[in-house]
């Protein structure tokens, strides 16, 4: 099809407009129902959905076949192997959120309506933690599987999977720094991927520290995503200061987004 | 309403934009310039995108750096490169635009402002799908959904075919009965046809501003003419030159063109002399001047005048 020919175009008179109203605008949420969406239609988030539940299944599966009738029913083994996982898959959800927003101009215009960086960065990191979530709840699959083979821990479930949706949060607020610093979608992935992967692993840097500096080496483990995650959370037990020390990674890392996003701006 | 006053733009050592000050009104007010004058610049500071280094504007009234929000709940942008979400059908983005702007009735305010741009019927197709003019159009009704007081368009015809061109002109023609547009261009014609006012930038600077005709009356004034008359055009050369009053002729195409050395009209007394000498008159107007010879002479002045500033540092 082509364009109407000239002189097509319905004037003013022959299109009724009736007064615009305005009113009680929610910018983040209608960001977050857009990116949301926009999840079920990625190929990439069904890549990762498919390589994280390809990867449980088999896992799954072994463990099962290896412990059946001699170990009791081990819920939290599916959020501690997906939160491992997120180290890779994090980046891969996150990368495109701003960088394309930014390589294909549509931040310029999404930075002259009425909202502000703040609004858009939320919306942004609530869709990619929603879907995160929709992946954690379809995992719960396995618990239902284990409840029927033995008799799990239902308070060390119930634990393990809040800590999995904090970790979840905050690995991916951390990984979404860099799809706003860089246009470069696989650039973002792998400096997300590499962050992600030094605060997973800074408990084997804090252990090998410890006979050198112990100050030094709690320093480090407190750093460190594991230490907040797999040694209590995983096991059930759910301190405050581990809530907090998500929920302040995921406060952070939203506010350090939104300040490159509106450094980035300025200066262009 | 814009209201601009000695707004700056610095990068580092590089003045983008240095000190514009201008009013404009319901209408459309063109701002044109070659590529580079700070067109975009100051545009993207009357958004909102780009916080200004110096000077202020308002925009209905409101602070576009101070009271950002509120500005641009007032303002509609269109980017020179129309950036769109290629995988959303048009009334999607519309309604996604309508939504973070919180317009009420989304669905039947898109649908009005689709039929409005002439695009009623590809509603539903892919942005992907619609054609260069098209897409323009669904940028143009996404700066339009909330009825906008001030409308900032960044060379919405670039890039389209001339039928495509003259039709987004009438468009923007009308959109000027309701709404303050801001509509920059580098083609003079085109300001000359679509605006009410005329904004001439430079190196970040204003050098002209006014009506096109006022701008063109300027240098019409005293202007040169073109004399045509039944007789050979060297018979013809002399006699004009002897005029007085004439400070110059040269011989174009079809005739002597008779450049005036005083601020009268010299056309009476051509008239005469060529009549006393018992020719035919045949033609004697004004040499029109468009925009595009003001637009050279003044962006050549002030190139020469930044050269002369540069040898002087």
């Amino acid at each position: 099809m082509t364009d109407m020919p000239l002189g097509t175009l319905p004037t003013e008179a022959q299109v009724e407009e009736r007064a615009v109203e305005i009113g009680g605008a929610m910018p983040f949420i209608a960001v977050f129902k857009r990116e949301f969406k926009q999840y079920f239609r990625s190929p990439i988030a069904y890549g990762v959905a498919f390589a994280l539940f390809l990867f449980l299944g088999i896992y799954f599966n072994g463990f099962v076949s290896q412990v059946n009738g001699q170990m009791p029913a081990d819920t939290t083994l599916i959020p501690s192997i997906i939160t491992f996982l997120m180290f890779l898959f994090a980046p891969l959800l996150t990368m495109r959120l701003i960088a394309e927003e930014t390589r294909e101009g549509t931040l310029e215009t999404l930075m002259t309506l009425p909202m502000s960086e703040w609004q858009f960065i939320v919306g942004k990191f609530l869709a990619v933690w929603a879907y995160y979530t929709v992946l954690l709840v379809i995992s719960l699959i396995y618990v239902a599987i284990m409840s029927m083979i033995g008799t799990p821990d239902y308070g060390a479930t119930i634990g393990a999977y809040f800590g999995a949706w904090l970790y979840g949060g905050a690995v991916l607020a951390i990984a979404m720094i860099f799809s706003a610093l860089t246009e470069d979608q696989i650039v973002a992935a792998f400096l997300g991927a590499a962050t992600i992967l030094v605060l997973y692993l800074s408990n084997t840097a804090a252990s090998a520290l410890s006979a050198q500096s112990p100050v030094l080496a709690n320093i480090v483990r407190e750093l460190g995503l594991t230490a907040h995650y797999d040694a209590t959370m995983a096991a059930g037990i759910l301190r405050l200061e581990d809530v907090l020390y998500f929920v302040f990674v995921m406060i952070a890392a939203l506010f350090i987004t939104t300040r490159i996003v509106e450094i980035r701006r300025w200066r262009s | 309403m814009i209201e601009v006053n000695q707004l700056t733009k610095r990068y580092g050592g590089f003045t983008a934009v240095n000190g514009i000050s201008f009013r404009a009104v319901r209408g459309v007010t063109g701002f044109l310039g070659p590529n580079g004058a700070g067109k975009t610049t100051t545009m993207r500071m009357l958004t909102g995108y780009l916080p200004p280094t110096d000077g202020n504007a308002t925009v209905a009234g409101y602070d576009v750096f101070k009271q950002s929000i509120k500005a641009r709940q007032h303002v509609g942008y269109l980017p020179e490169s129309v950036p769109l979400y290629r995988d959303m059908t048009a009334i999607g983005y519309l309604m996604y635009i309508a939504e973070i702007r919180g317009v009420k009735h989304r669905r039947e305010r898109a649908e009005t402002i689709l039929a409005r741009v002439g695009l009623a019927n590809r509603a539903n197709s892919q942005i992907r799908t619609l054609s260069k003019g098209m897409r323009q159009r669904v940028g143009l009704a996404s700066a339009l959904i909330h009825d906008p007081e001030v409308l900032i368009l960044d060379e919405p015809t670039i890039g389209l075919d001339p039928i495509q061109v003259l039709e987004l002109r009438d468009l923007v023609r009308e959109l000027g009965e309701r709404h303050t547009v801001l509509f920059s261009t580098h083609i003079l014609s085109e300001a000359e046809q679509v605006c009410d006012d005329v904004i001439i930038i430079n190196h970040g600077s204003i050098v002209a501003q006014g009506a096109p005709a006022a701008l063109r009356g300027e240098l019409e004034r005293g202007g040169r003419v073109l004399v045509r008359a039944d007789v050979a055009i060297e018979q013809l050369l002399p006699v004009v030159r002897e005029i007085s009053g004439i400070g110059s002729v040269e011989i174009s195409l079809n005739g002597v063109i008779a450049t005036p050395s005083t601020t009268d009209d010299p056309r009476p007394q051509i008239a005469s002399a060529i009549v006393n000498r018992g020719w035919r008159l045949l033609e004697l107007r004004p040499v029109a001047v468009n925009l595009e010879e003001i637009f050279l002479e003044l962006t050549r002045q002030g190139n020469k005048d930044a050269e002369a500033a540069e040898v002087a540092e």
